[in-house]
């Protein structure tokens, strides 16, 4: 009874739990990497912005493939513009914290 | 494209540190104006010696900072008046005039015994060293950028080669059993793909269907985030495997009511809290298998002893045992609908759909660190999974288990409803105020006054009946009771 006579069936459900209850990780990195990248902007903070871009990596890497690449783009361009500007603003280079 | 982005992003990086250094060279302008002050003592010799000799004596006093300035200054000056008047350029030639340098000569001499003193090195603020060395924390932060970017290469890439490994050593069992292996939903009608289909960097799934009892197979290799550098670090503080999970959709009349598991004690204590069916269909904790041969690193959940006796044959028996390390839990149940849900008070009105379901969990050998050939040591494993849907199919409860299994599910569906009662009696209050509500409106809307005195009547009349009806009813129960 290996070989079924039944016909093929469909698609599948498409792992319908709600991936969101999964894993969150993608998501608050999205949004701690556009708080930090706000921070770096208007307080003129180095560090800030550095921590924006590495937010924004470690949410691309965790993303799911169904998210939409516009929102990873336009957090990453946030943040490199971020860094951008704190070092035309202030070209020395960063102090470390001790 | 993901890859093309980032690599276009990073270039940005060291192209905007360039832009950012320009610009320390504009301060230089400034610090001429002050070199033409300095030289206002000899204006009254001459004017041309505001050229002055271009040698310059450089005190020790001053920093090293000022004088390379004050040398960039003194090239842009001789190159303006190189420009004016060539009067300016006569008086160069000019041989020295000893007079002109009067007050000039002295400096030599204090120069000299300035230079007996201790040199002291006056340390220049970072900002304003021109070298690399002093972006050091740059350096760092992209160094830091471009290991991540490295470990999510190599670790997609390991990601991938085992899911392919998984499949290739299993595509022969799977092709066997099942007509359509391989399915991503975007082909209108059900073709075998023969593919993964790939939904993460650490998640690929594979739907199989097309064999009798079952209405389908969704297999999901949940890999590591061996992509995600942070994640890689915190394994190496807590390890963990990549599991394969298996979720077998049972047709309705191929598999009769029960409900149970078997796994690793801490799976199982974890499942019976999390999912919905086994917290309520099988209260005990979980019993050691030893009864039945079983090593002791697994446990039973059950609904009833009989299920236990029945699924629990030689043949499962030896695959439990001899897989024992590969196996995080075994799931059979009727009355599956996913993990309890966490809802308020007011929301649960309905029970959860529920699904005949067999859920089978792996873990992967290597803990974390696998490799393409320990894919094949699952290999029999999937051959239990296929030995369980047939057995799922052919075992039936006898009568006293169906009577039981039966009691079992109408008291946990009365024990939902006692709960949800309180909560639907005030949907129907509510939905009864909202009608009188409304009604009222109409009323009150209605602009002939005759047609409003009408409603009104007719809405009290109706009143006036529910009250009776209720009032009978009351009477009718207490004389019955008595």
């Amino acid at each position: 009874l290996t070989e079924p006579p039944s016909p093929g069936r469909y698609k599948p459900p498409a792992t319908e739990t709600n991936p969101a209850l999964e894993d969150p990780t993608p998501d608050y990195m999205n949004l701690l990497g556009m708080v930090f990248s706000m921070c770096g902007l208007m307080l003129k903070l180095k560090w800030c912005a550095w921590i924006a871009v590495y937010c924004s990596f470690i949410s691309f890497a965790n993303s799911r493939s169904s998210e939409d690449t516009k929102q990873m783009m336009s957090s990453f361009m946030l943040s490199i513009s971020a860094v951008v500007m704190s070092y035309l603003q202030n070209p020395q280079p960063m102090s470390p914290p001790w | 494209m993901k890859k093309l982005y980032i690599f276009i992003a990073v270039l940005f990086i060291p192209w905007s540190f360039s832009l950012a250094k320009y610009d320390e060279f504009e301060d230089g302008d400034d610090i001429m104006e002050y070199d033409d002050n300095d030289f206002a003592e000899f204006e009254d010799v001459s004017e041309d010696t505001v050229t002055e000799s271009p040698q310059r004596i450089i005190t020790t006093e001053d920093d090293e900072e000022e004088a390379t300035v004050e040398l960039e200054g003194q090239d842009e000056n001789q190159e303006d008046f190189d420009d004016t008047d060539t009067q300016e350029g006569d008086t160069e030639s000019e041989p020295y005039d000893d007079e002109e340098f009067e007050g000039y000569e002295e400096k030599p001499d204090a120069s000299h015994s300035k230079s007996k003193d201790p040199i002291t090195i006056v340390n220049v603020p970072a900002h304003l060293q021109n070298s690399w060395e002093s972006y050091y924390m740059e350096i760092l932060m992209v160094t830091g950028l471009l290991a991540y970017i490295m470990n999510y290469i190599i670790g997609k890439n390991k990601n991938n080669r085992l899911a392919h490994a998984w499949f290739n050593t299993h595509r022969e069992l799977l092709e066997s059993n099942f007509a359509l292996v391989g399915d991503d939903g975007t082909n209108k009608e059900a073709t075998s793909t023969g593919k993964l289909n790939q939904e993460n960097e650490h998640i690929y799934n594979l739907w199989c269907s097309g064999r009798v009892c079952c209405e389908g197979m969704l297999i999901q290799l949940k890999f590591l985030k061996r992509q995600d550098l942070l994640n890689v670090l915190a394994r190496m503080m807590r390890p963990a495997s990549d599991q394969v999970q298996i979720k077998v959709t049972m047709n309705d009349e191929d598999m009769d009511t029960y409900v149970f598991a078997v796994g690793t004690r801490k799976a199982l204590v974890r499942l019976q809290k999390e999912m919905q069916d086994l917290s309520e269909f099988c209260s005990d904790k979980p019993k050691s298998g030893a009864k039945y041969g079983l090593p002791d690193s697994l446990a039973i959940l059950s609904e009833m002893g009989e299920v236990t006796e029945g699924m629990m044959d030689a043949k499962m028996i030896h695959f439990l045992t001899h897989y024992a390390d590969k196996i995080e839990s075994v799931q059979f149940s009727d009355q599956f609908s996913g993990p309890k849900l966490m809802q308020e008070e007011g929301q649960l009105t309905k029970l959860p759909e529920t699904k005949k379901t067999l859920l089978f969990t792996f873990n992967v050998p290597g803990s974390g660190n696998t490799s393409p050939k320990d894919m094949e040591s699952l290999l029999p494993l999937m051959s239990m999974v296929i030995y369980s849907i047939d057995k799922a199919k052919k075992f039936r409860l006898n009568r006293e288990g169906k009577q039981k299994a039966d009691k079992n599910r109408a008291r946990v569906e009365e024990n939902f409803l006692k709960l949800t009662h309180v909560q639907r009696q005030e949907a129907a209050q509510s939905r009864r105020e909202e009608k009188k509500r409304a009604e009222k409106e109409r009323i009150m809307n209605e602009e002939d006054p005759e047609k409003q005195r009408r409603l009104e009547e007719a809405a009290l009349r109706r009143e006036q009946k529910k009250l009776e009806k209720k009032q009978m009813k009351m009477k009718q129960i207490k004389v019955k009771a008595m």
